[in-house]
């Protein structure tokens, strides 16, 4: 078994044996955002399980994305509760609706990836102030060990898709 | 739809002290909870044979709780949850009576909330090494209930226009029902402007509209309607329930919008099915207050106002104690204290027998001034129906609805 990943204070586990996540990261690791695709109805999904939810069919090829999408929601978190967060304060979690497949196979369903809103680094987190649902963000990697790394999202230079919006303050 | 309406009843509730520093065993409070509501229904030793509990690996399982009292049980069974899973173990227990298993259920929750397991996430919890599903997200510091949530409330922001000051008036109302409630840790009324200039937790999260972490232990006991005549406390009936009542795609729910809709939107007709009501015709709501949000969120899922309008029902005055239709009349875990849920069933059996333990001298005889000024009364004049929407997260709540007896 890998040692565990220490990462802002945490220990993130990868066992030998996590079918789900460990293909997941080795390839975040190579800088490419690979998700499942149904064998039978061809429909990406993520988290990387072990059964389409759409047809149960169990087999599955990972197939890369552009790893381009849009802000569809966010939260910024200004009062951290994990230690190794703290000095990271006031960081943007935002919630990314992928390019691939929106509004399939249901009109509301999409591929939607959790992650930090970081600069261009990949590692630095952005500033605050300029997040705002409806902006265009791409992927970004951030490398932490030889077998993983984050994917995680930076603002990118394309135009809003939709109505641009922030918490008024 | 099947339905068991008024087969069933609430005979007794317990709870220990709402504190801080409860300095002692979930063991010792479980015990303290079960036995004052075995009291309160009037059953001795030999008269409740059956326990279920709820925890996270923070409690004490039931069959150790029972020895301690002396009881011998036909059936017991501890399952994994928080929110959410005291209206799902009511319809569990009718379930275990109906099939003949066991009579009389006593359901505890006990928990030191705050000197031992924090519910916020702090401590223990944000020293656990991160494996499996937890991550998609806990690498990304989202780690706290609050920290999961608020990417929903967001949303709601953005497609409905609902606005903080809106949603303050959650924590506003519940502060004035916990000024009526000697057992509210937080007995002070405070105002829309004092939520929204309370620091910031999580955007769009204030202090004030998280809820508290508490050490407490609660009890309802459940048994069949027959029985329950027979009992010291005036009977209350179950008419529904609905029991952790899931979205599609729970395990990351993102996926599968609109990410502002809540478990309500598929319990709802389960639980009024079963009832035979509309939420027209309930008296008190009992919304789970996790956050103002998701007090918000889930009325307005259940239909008490129409999908995207839970902010202007929240702000109307109608959830307050003499507004038409008052939610959490103890305070809920806003105020009054966090339990997962249960203190909120324990409120709602208390208005429906007409005895809320409020400041009125006579109001364990039912007597009542209906005086809602501070440090008076908080029962709502002559409650018959109420309901309560227990919430475990935004894909997975429960749903009670009962009437007095």
């Amino acid at each position: 078994m890998p040692e565990p990943v220490q990462y802002r204070g945490m220990a993130l586990l990868i066992p030998d044996n996590d079918s789900e996540w460990k293909e997941h990261f080795a390839h975040a690791r190579q800088h490419r955002l690979m998700l499942r695709a149904c064998n039978a109805c061809g429909l990406l999904r993520y988290p990387p399980t072990h059964a389409c939810p759409w047809c149960m069919e169990l087999g599955w090829t990972w197939k890369e994305v552009s790893g381009r999408g849009t802000i569809y929601s966010y939260e910024t978190v200004v009062h951290a509760i994990q230690p190794g967060f703290k000095d990271a304060t006031p960081y943007v979690v935002v919630l990314v609706e992928l390019d691939e497949q929106r509004g399939q196979p249901t009109p509301d369903e999409a591929l939607r990836i959790i992650g930090n809103l970081l600069k261009a680094d990949g590692s630095t987190f952005e500033d605050a102030k300029s997040v705002a649902i409806g902006k265009r963000v791409r992927v970004v990697f951030h490398d932490l060990a030889p077998h993983m790394a984050l994917p995680q999202f930076a603002l990118s230079d394309e135009a809003p898709t939709g109505r641009v919006w922030q918490l008024p303050e | 739809m099947k339905s068991l309406k008024d087969k069933y009843c609430i005979v007794g509730v317990g709870e220990t002290e709402y504190s801080r520093n409860s300095g002692r065993t979930t063991r010792a409070m479980a015990v303290e909870a079960i036995r004052k509501a075995m009291v309160d229904a009037g059953l001795g030793p030999g008269d409740v044979d059956g326990m279920m509990s709820y925890q996270s690996g923070d409690s004490t399982p039931a069959n150790w709780v029972a020895s301690d009292l002396g009881l011998r049980l036909n059936f017991y069974m501890d399952v994994f949850g928080g929110g959410s899973s005291t209206e799902a173990l009511v319809g569990l227990a009718m379930g275990a009576i109906e099939t003949g298993m066991c009579n009389t259920v006593a359901l505890f929750r006990s928990m030191n909330g705050y000197t031992e397991f924090r519910i916020g996430g702090t401590g223990a919890r944000a020293a656990q090494p991160v494996r499996s599903l937890d991550l998609a997200q806990v690498p990304f510091g989202m780690r706290s209930a609050g920290q999961a949530f608020a990417l929903t409330f967001m949303r709601h922001m953005y497609e409905y226009g609902t606005t903080s000051e809106q949603v303050a008036h959650v924590r506003v109302a519940h502060s004035k029902h916990a000024s009526q409630n000697p057992k509210a840790t937080q007995r002070e009324r405070v105002t829309v402007q004092d939520v929204v200039g309370s620091r910031w937790i999580v955007k769009p999260l204030h202090l004030l509209d998280c809820c508290l972490e508490t050490d407490n232990a609660t009890c309802v006991i459940v048994t069949g309607a027959e029985r329950a005549r027979d009992m010291k406390a005036r009977p209350v009936h179950i008419l529904g329930v609905a029991g952790r009542v899931n979205k599609p795609r729970t395990d990351f729910h993102w996926a599968h919008g609109p990410i502002t809709r809540v478990a309500g939107y598929y319990a709802k007709d389960i639980v009024f099915g079963q009832a035979g009501i509309t939420p027209e015709d309930v008296d008190v709501t009992g919304s789970y207050d996790a956050f103002t949000f998701t007090t918000m969120l889930q009325l307005e899922e259940y239909g008490f106002c129409q999908k995207g309008e839970g902010g202007q029902y929240v702000s109307s005055g109608i959830i307050e104690l003499g507004g038409t239709r008052p939610n959490n009349t103890s305070g809920g875990h806003l105020c009054e204290g966090y339990t997962h849920g249960m203190s909120m069933v324990i409120e709602n059996v208390r208005q429906l027998r007409g005895t809320v333990d409020d400041y009125c001298p006579g109001a364990a005889k039912g007597e009542h001034t209906y005086d809602y000024a501070p440090g008076r009364c908080r029962q709502v004049k002559d409650a018959e129906i109420t309901m309560n929407l227990g919430w475990a997260m935004p894909p997975t709540g429960s749903a009670l609805i009962m009437r007095r007896g």
